[in-house]
């Protein structure tokens, strides 16, 4: 994806940081950036969210509309979710169809999601076989200061806890809230020889060989998980990463979704 | 002295004589091309706030290797355009299969334009005293249209930096900069850069500046005797130099 | 979709949103707001959020579109998937390749493209929300990021559209105004109203033409007032910023080379040296070699069409 060679010494020196224990904007291991939430900012999205994870900025879109269930799902709502690396977010992005690290962020968004129950499908059928809601979820990325995957996760799901189903307007009833059961949060943690931190910026999120991101719900169990980059991990920083991950869900779920629940 | 913001497009002088750097002449007036701030030194320029490289001959950058060809070097000079660093133009007699363990992609190094021709072809060169490949030290970045502040009037700034901080500067007038020095002193003119960019309309920041990097030598000095490895900790540094920095950002911040 | 109102201008002559024939709708323009891109403005316009952002001049792959003697502007308006009322397909549709095409040709006799040959100049414009006017408000948005970038510029260019209600021509078109209106005529002028973009559909007499297109002139130059004043005060205290007169706005060179030479390897023990030479000796005489001094003094009155070929080369060698 990133075209751009990152100079050795750069490279050197976030290295070097690491193993006095630093990171290159002084944060803990275990600690994230700034995050900045906002919700319904989009009138014409049925729920949205402004989110920002120190530089990274993406803004989500919720819209439904009535479609046909899946045959196999006859009675349940459908979700889609696709994200776009606007080439307006980063000179390494460029103009075109989605390529595989968009789709795979869009995926274990969607994945995080789906699994994790938060949407009581059953809730959005209309007519069993014929008519469900179908929940657009769009992820627009606007900047790319690394980690745009929590960003996205988090902006998933605050769109989707701000969602009104507009089916006054839709001739199928009242407006009801998005049937919401769970709120599954996705934190990534990277591996840079042998560190694990969260929420990597850009810098580190280049540096890193791999990522791995741990979606988990309000009771702590887990959803989703993504392995990604060239590296490996071992065994025990696997366990680690998933229980750093799963206590900063929480912190973050208690911190920036809790007010939102509707 | 009038000092303006001004914007693409606004009328600076009815005198075309006075169209100076970043400004265009129609109709026998003068326009600004450029956002930035108006200087009526001698002529009228407009000095932008933000700008792309553009390589000029006898230019000093800073290059990363994103290629290694058969007699080439190319170098990301952080501009639209790539250098070439022809193998003759390294100080060293080198074979061609050797080019790659002299400097690889992702190397940094000190280097001079050689020329630029009509389209853009950019010639380095190493053949002089002071460039070299960089093993050490760090590059910060900064924007190509500050690099003047840096340099400071007759170098003054970058000769008190290196005084300062203790440390080996060179700087690149592609907003690069490379400095080599001890971690902490690494750390306090990384500040202190960072410092000139934020307040580079100001005056006397040359003197403010310096009295940084001294504060700031001074906390690491103490904790040096105390042997507290964390030299980070900004409870240490002095009350009022964080005062005179806050009072300072808040002047220039935008 | 909404039904069609049954008038769009009251007795008292305003429109369904209350605005006056000629009024505008309110606008804010932010400046800056992203930090990867080398320029970048947030405007509202309306109901309308766009973000533009430009990137370079920076190098054009693939090759064989680059230009020898300028760069190219490559400009991509884009909707969001949710900024409108039904979900649009993310990626280009035919009418975003359209307004993209157009948007980008509005910038061309503004942008000095001849500096930077063989590059790219990208703009991007995304819809966050959609109301009316998007085409107009991306452009407006779009020349600010432009100049934010530090790209030179003859001048900023704005936009707006007219359109017909009633029988009665009124500036900058609301949303149902848009749908149900009998003409819409988007504009784009430059500082001197040339205009650089037009587009319309409809149904005009060409007396109304004649009275729309000064309309909407009229509509572009408040539009203007407003780029400049947000550009302006970008910096909160812009009535006081302080260049002091000691300050080098060019390089000094020959203070440079000085100090770019001196250290050679090791960490060495120039400092005491650079102490005494160094401040004194350089005055504030400009040196020739100035980098940044050369390269605009060559726009002289020429006429428009002869500039982009024949400057080219000399502004950067001399």
């Amino acid at each position: 994806m990133s075209n751009e060679v990152m100079s050795v010494l750069k490279r050197d020196y976030i290295y070097n940081l690491m193993l006095k224990g630093k990171r290159t904007d002084g944060r803990a291991f275990d600690e994230v950036r700034d995050i900045e939430v906002k919700t319904n900012v989009i009138d014409k999205a049925e729920g949205s969210a402004w989110v920002k994870y120190g530089d990274t900025e993406v803004l989500v879109g919720v819209k439904m509309q009535v479609g046909t269930p899946f045959p196999d799902s006859a009675g349940e709502g459908v979700i889609i979710t696709s994200l776009e690396l606007n080439p307006i977010a980063s000179p390494d992005f460029e103009a075109g169809p989605p390529r595989e690290n968009a789709i795979e962020m869009a995926r274990v968004t969607d994945r995080g999601v789906r699994e994790s129950g938060a949407i009581d499908l059953s809730k959005l059928c209309i007519t069993e076989g014929e008519e469900v809601w179908m929940v657009f979820i769009d992820i627009h990325v606007l900047n790319n200061g690394g980690n745009i995957q929590d960003a996205s996760s988090m902006g998933a799901i605050a769109a989707l806890l701000t969602t009104t189903i507009p089916a006054e307007s839709a001739g199928k009833g009242e407006d009801i809230a998005m049937p919401i059961k769970d709120i599954p949060l996705g934190v990534t943690v990277i591996n840079i020889g042998g560190s694990l931190m969260v929420d990597p910026e850009l810098d580190e999120e280049t540096v890193c060989d791999t990522k791995i991101t741990v979606v988990s719900n309000k009771d702590g169990s887990i959803s989703g998980m993504q392995k990604s980059g060239d590296g490996a991990l071992t065994e025990e920083q696997l366990l680690k990463a998933v229980e750093m991950a799963c206590e900063k869900a929480a912190e973050l779920r208690e911190a920036h979704l809790s007010d939102l629940q509707n | 002295m009038e000092r303006e913001i001004v914007f693409p497009g606004q009328l600076l002088s009815e005198n075309k004589a006075d169209s100076g750097s970043g400004t265009y002449v129609k109709d026998g007036k003068v326009y600004s091309l450029l956002y930035g701030v108006k200087n009526t030194r001698n002529k009228i320029s407009v000095i932008p706030f933000s700008g792309k490289y553009i390589p000029s001959s006898k230019d000093f950058v800073i290059g990363t290797v994103i290629e290694v060809t058969p007699s080439n070097w190319i170098f990301d000079i952080g501009s639209p355009y790539d250098g070439l660093l022809h193998v003759s133009e390294y100080p060293k007699r080198v074979d061609s299969d050797k080019m790659p363990g002299i400097m690889d992609v992702g190397d940094s190094a000190l280097l001079r334009v050689k020329d630029v021709n009509p389209s853009m072809k950019v010639e380095l060169s190493m053949r002089e005293r002071g460039l070299k490949p960089l093993k050490v030290g760090r590059i910060i970045e900064v924007v190509p249209a500050k690099v003047p502040r840096v340099i400071g009037h007759g170098g003054s700034m970058v000769s008190m930096l290196k005084k300062e901080a203790d440390s080996e500067i060179f700087v690149g007038q592609n907003g690069r900069i490379w400095i080599n020095g001890k971690e902490n002193d690494m750390d306090r003119l990384t500040e202190a850069i960072d410092m000139i960019m934020k307040q580079s309309h100001t005056s006397g920041l040359t003197d403010r500046v310096c009295q940084f990097l001294r504060d700031e030598g001074d906390v690491d000095a103490e904790e040096d005797l105390a042997e507290a490895e964390e030299v980070e900790d900004e409870s240490e540094i002095p009350e009022d130099t964080y005062r005179k920095v806050d009072a300072l950002l808040d002047e220039t911040d935008d | 979709m909404n039904d069609k109102p049954e008038k769009f201008i009251d007795e008292n002559g305003l429109r369904l949103d209350g605005r006056q024939i000629d009024e505008i709708r309110p606008m804010t323009i932010k400046i800056g707001v992203l930090s990867r891109a080398d320029g970048s403005c947030y405007l509202e316009w309306g109901n309308n959020k766009i973000l533009a952002a430009v990137y370079g001049p920076r190098e054009l792959h693939p090759r064989r579109l680059q230009k020898a003697d300028s760069a190219l502007i490559r400009y991509r308006y884009n909707m969001a998937a949710f900024s409108v009322e039904d979900r649009a397909r993310p990626g280009p549709s035919r009418r975003s390749i359209e307004i993209s095409k157009v948007s980008r040709e509005a910038f061309e006799p503004v942008v000095m493209t001849h500096l930077y040959p063989s590059a790219v100049i990208d703009v991007f414009a995304e819809v966050l929300q959609a109301d009316a006017g998007t085409r107009t408000a991306a452009i407006n948005a779009a020349s600010i990021a432009l100049a934010d970038a530090g790209i030179p510029m003859k001048g900023l260019v704005a936009a707006c559209a007219v359109g017909k209600v009633d029988g009665k021509l009124v500036l900058d078109l609301n949303k149902p105004e848009d749908n149900y209106g009998e003409a819409d005529l988007p504009i784009a002028i430059t500082q001197d109203g040339e205009i650089t973009l037009l587009q319309m559909d409809g149904d005009l007499t060409q007396e109304e033409f004649k009275e729309a297109v000064k309309l909407c002139k009229e509509g572009c130059y408040q539009i203007l007032e407003m780029q400049k004043e947000a550009l302006k005060t970008k910096f909160s205290d812009d009535a006081d910023i302080d260049i002091p007169d000691d300050i080098d706005e060019d390089v000094d060179v020959e203070a440079l080379e000085k100090c770019d030479t001196e250290d050679s390897g090791e960490e060495d023990v120039s400092d005491e040296s650079e102490e005494d030479e160094g401040s004194e000796d350089v005055d504030d005489e400009e040196e020739p070699e100035d980098v940044e001094e050369d390269f605009v003094d060559t726009v002289e009155e020429k006429t428009d069409d002869e500039e982009d070929t024949t400057e080219g080369g000399e502004v950067r060698e001399q």
